[in-house]
């Protein structure tokens, strides 16, 4: 029987193998929601949750946060370490602060939603859902991304998406550098106004305009007339 | 001459058809005489080399390991049995231990092999999933492992393998907690010795559609495999990586990490202090289904050294009793797979061996081997997908022609004689135990191995090797 009271966990003083078999215990009973006080940016907490529940991180938090999850809701109100939300199948977590470098590395599926700025490699190979970044992110973001949507309101760095297979990049500051192998494409009727509204359900200011980023497949097959291209991929 | 001699031309592996045989342009190798006219500076393979690269644009590509000859090997050591200042057991009498256990005391279910033999990591996707089941069958019966390699966990892998080696390597491909979690133990990739420091690489036609699907990718797409985590860069994200793998599988399997054999002692000495089970390597000889053929050649140190060096590091973390070393690369035989042991490993991680067993180089369907420019006993060309005898390739037509239970049988056999040869060279040396093996039973016939081993040269004695250290 689904048990339907919240679970407050105060991280202080205890090991995490122990909150993170506490948390899955949780989500195994049907527990709704999960509140993690003191994570004092402890690693791993969080991780291999594969029921659905509610993890609420009351401070900062480590690298890993969230890693190998499926089918959980999470927010952090602090900021993350490196890899939140590493190889996430399904559902959402919400930073509402700063992400280190990595956040949603792999992803399978979800979304994964940074309010403040990312750190370098944000999204990098993408497999399938969602990476939405508030403020700008670093270098390498969605580098060989093979699927799935990432979406930078603000600036990124160099090599944004370099060598992406498949899937988009919604840019709306300026990228230092493109990455190679990427063509800027019109967004589809209504693309746009879908991004806004999401946005605005994680009170996230979207800038004036996105540009859409996408593969130009050119470095799906070896082309020796392309050398260009390929000289820096290879 | 074609855009890609040694890649032929795009097509999909959903075709089935052979006929995309008949496309692909003969190679010129092996077409000319070889007079001692050649030069030495420029003899035919250069120049052969040079016109590939004139017509392709990019280096060169081709599986199975480095042709390079000359280079170390345990050809230059020689075991030194019981005579009289020992008692040999007999042959076929004694028992003569092989179990090896991995991660006993750090895990709920450390790892039980029968035999000091893992088979070592090779995709789904390089391999065919018969080939994946043959080896799965054999391994089973021989109470050893397999390994499912980059392409994520494949479900007939899984059915027949009694104990099954998940990869979590850089491109996470088919990574999910679900397979994890059903693995034996989880090996975390960081390199291979066929191309130590760059990444996988998988060409179009063998990315068919199931294989495109278990990766994410689209198929037919030429597959370049990210050569470094996304999320881990050093020794330090090492030890929380280490952490969060144990934390899905709930510590109850062993952890071990794999590099390819170069900056071997410190690294053994990171992923010592990470707190891992096992470290595995192998040397430039190893194998693989693609990488480039300047890297095979010209990367990464010979096995017979890097074991040497990485013993010692071992040793000096003080973890030689509980850190497993699994030592791949051109092991061929038992007397390989023992001088390894002797020299401090603990498993041997055989790849090719293994493939040759089922039927690799078997001198059959010769008008195909020819299509592709080659012939049994030099064919390397796993890396076009068009393998003659459907061991790699994903062409359903060519896959056919591997018998999987004959191939099942013919590795059994395989394994079964060279663990044979490996007890055989324990019992000779006195002992009851294969891991009992030590480098005092050993000599080395050349310099330079008794200089990178310790082992002392033959004839010759009296020197404190490192291993007397400890």
């Amino acid at each position: 029987m689904a048990n339907s009271a919240p679970l407050t966990i105060d991280c202080a003083g205890r090991a995490t193998r122990a909150i993170n078999e506490e948390i899955r215990r949780a989500a195994d009973d049907g527990v709704p929601e999960v509140e993690l006080l003191n994570p004092q940016a402890r690693h791993n907490l969080g991780v291999s949750v594969l029921k659905p529940i509610h993890v609420v991180y009351r401070g900062h938090v480590g690298s890993f946060t969230a890693g190998l999850c499926d089918g959980i809701t999470a927010e952090v109100h602090g900021t993350c370490g490196w890899g939140v939300a590493d190889n996430l199948m399904s559902g959402e977590v919400v930073v509402h602060g700063n992400a280190a470098t990595s956040a949603a590395p792999s992803i399978r599926g979800g979304r994964v939603v940074v309010c403040g700025d990312a750190g370098p490699r944000s999204g990098m190979i993408l497999k399938k859902g969602e990476l939405i970044v508030g403020g700008n992110t670093g270098y390498m973001s969605g580098f060989m991304m093979q699927n799935g949507r990432m979406i930078v309101c603000g600036d990124a760095d160099t090599g944004l998406g370099d060598s992406m297979y498949q899937g988009v990049i919604f840019l709306g500051g300026q990228a230092k550098e493109l990455g190679s192998g990427l063509e800027e494409v019109d967004a589809e009727n209504g693309e746009l106004d879908e991004v806004a509204a999401l946005l605005d359900r994680f009170e996230i200011k979207a800038p004036a305009k996105f540009r859409k980023l996408q593969s130009d497949r050119k470095l799906w097959h070896f082309n020796k007339h392309d050398f260009a291209a390929w000289k820096d991929v290879l | 001459m074609s855009e890609t001699p040694s890649t032929p031309p795009p097509a999909h592996a959903g075709d089935s058809s052979v006929e995309v045989l008949e496309d692909a342009a003969p190679a010129p190798n092996g077409a000319y005489p070889r007079p001692d006219s050649f030069s030495g500076v420029w003899p035919p393979e250069v120049i052969e080399e040079i016109q590939e690269k004139a017509a392709l644009g990019r280096y060169q590509i081709r599986g199975q390991a480095t042709k390079r000859r000359g280079l170390p090997s345990f050809d230059d050591l020689v075991f030194v049995p019981a005579g009289l200042s020992r008692m040999p057991l007999e042959g076929y009498r004694e028992k003569c231990d092989t179990q090896v256990v991995i991660g006993e005391g750090n895990c709920e279910n450390p790892l039980v092999l029968e035999r000091p033999i893992m088979i070592a990591g090779m995709s789904f996707g390089a391999l065919s999933v018969h080939a994946k089941r043959a080896l799965g069958m054999a391994a089973s019966r021989c109470g050893i492992s397999t390994c499912t390699g980059e392409g994520g966990m494949h479900h007939e892998e899984r059915r027949y393998s009694d104990k099954l080696v998940m990869q979590y390597l850089p491109s996470r491909y088919g990574m999910n907690p679900y397979d994890l979690k059903k693995a034996d133990m989880i090996e975390i990739g960081a390199g291979q010795g066929a191309k130590p420091g760059t990444g996988g690489v998988l060409l179009g036609l063998k990315m068919s559609d199931e294989v495109a699907e278990m990766r994410d990718l689209p198929e037919g797409v030429d597959q370049r495999s990210p050569c470094r985590h996304p999320d881990w860069m050093g020794a330090d994200d090492l030890y929380m990586k280490l952490e969060e793998i144990r934390e899905v599988t709930e510590y109850k399997v062993p952890i071990s990490i794999k590099v390819g054999a170069a900056r071997i002692g410190n690294d053994v000495r990171i992923a010592a202090k990470a707190g891992v089970d096992a470290i595995v390597f192998d040397g430039m000889e190893g194998g693989t289904a693609a990488s480039p053929t300047i890297q095979l050649d010209h990367a990464g140190i010979p096995t017979v050294a890097a074991i040497a060096e990485a013993s010692e590091a071992l040793a000096d973390m003080g973890k030689k009793d509980t850190m497993k070393i699994i030592v791949g690369g051109g092991i061929r035989n038992g007397a390989d797979a023992a001088k390894c042991i002797a020299l401090g490993a603990d498993v041997v991680y055989l790849g090719t061996a293994p493939i040759i067993a089922m039927g690799c180089h078997k001198p059959i369907y010769l008008e195909d081997y020819a299509r592709l420019g080659t012939s049994p006993y030099e064919c390397q060309h796993c890396h076009t997908g068009l393998c003659p005898v459907g061991i790699t390739t994903q062409l359903p037509k060519l896959m056919e022609r591997l018998d999987v239970d004959e191939a099942a049988d013919s590795v059994t056999n395989y394994l079964n004689a060279l663990t044979m040869e490996i007890q055989l060279f324990a019992r000779a040396c006195g002992k009851n135990r294969v891991s009992d093996l030590d480098p005092n039973d050993l000599r080395a016939l050349t310099y330079d191995v008794s200089l990178m081993t310790g082992v002392d040269m033959v004839g010759l004695g009296g020197r404190t090797p490192w291993w007397k250290k400890f």
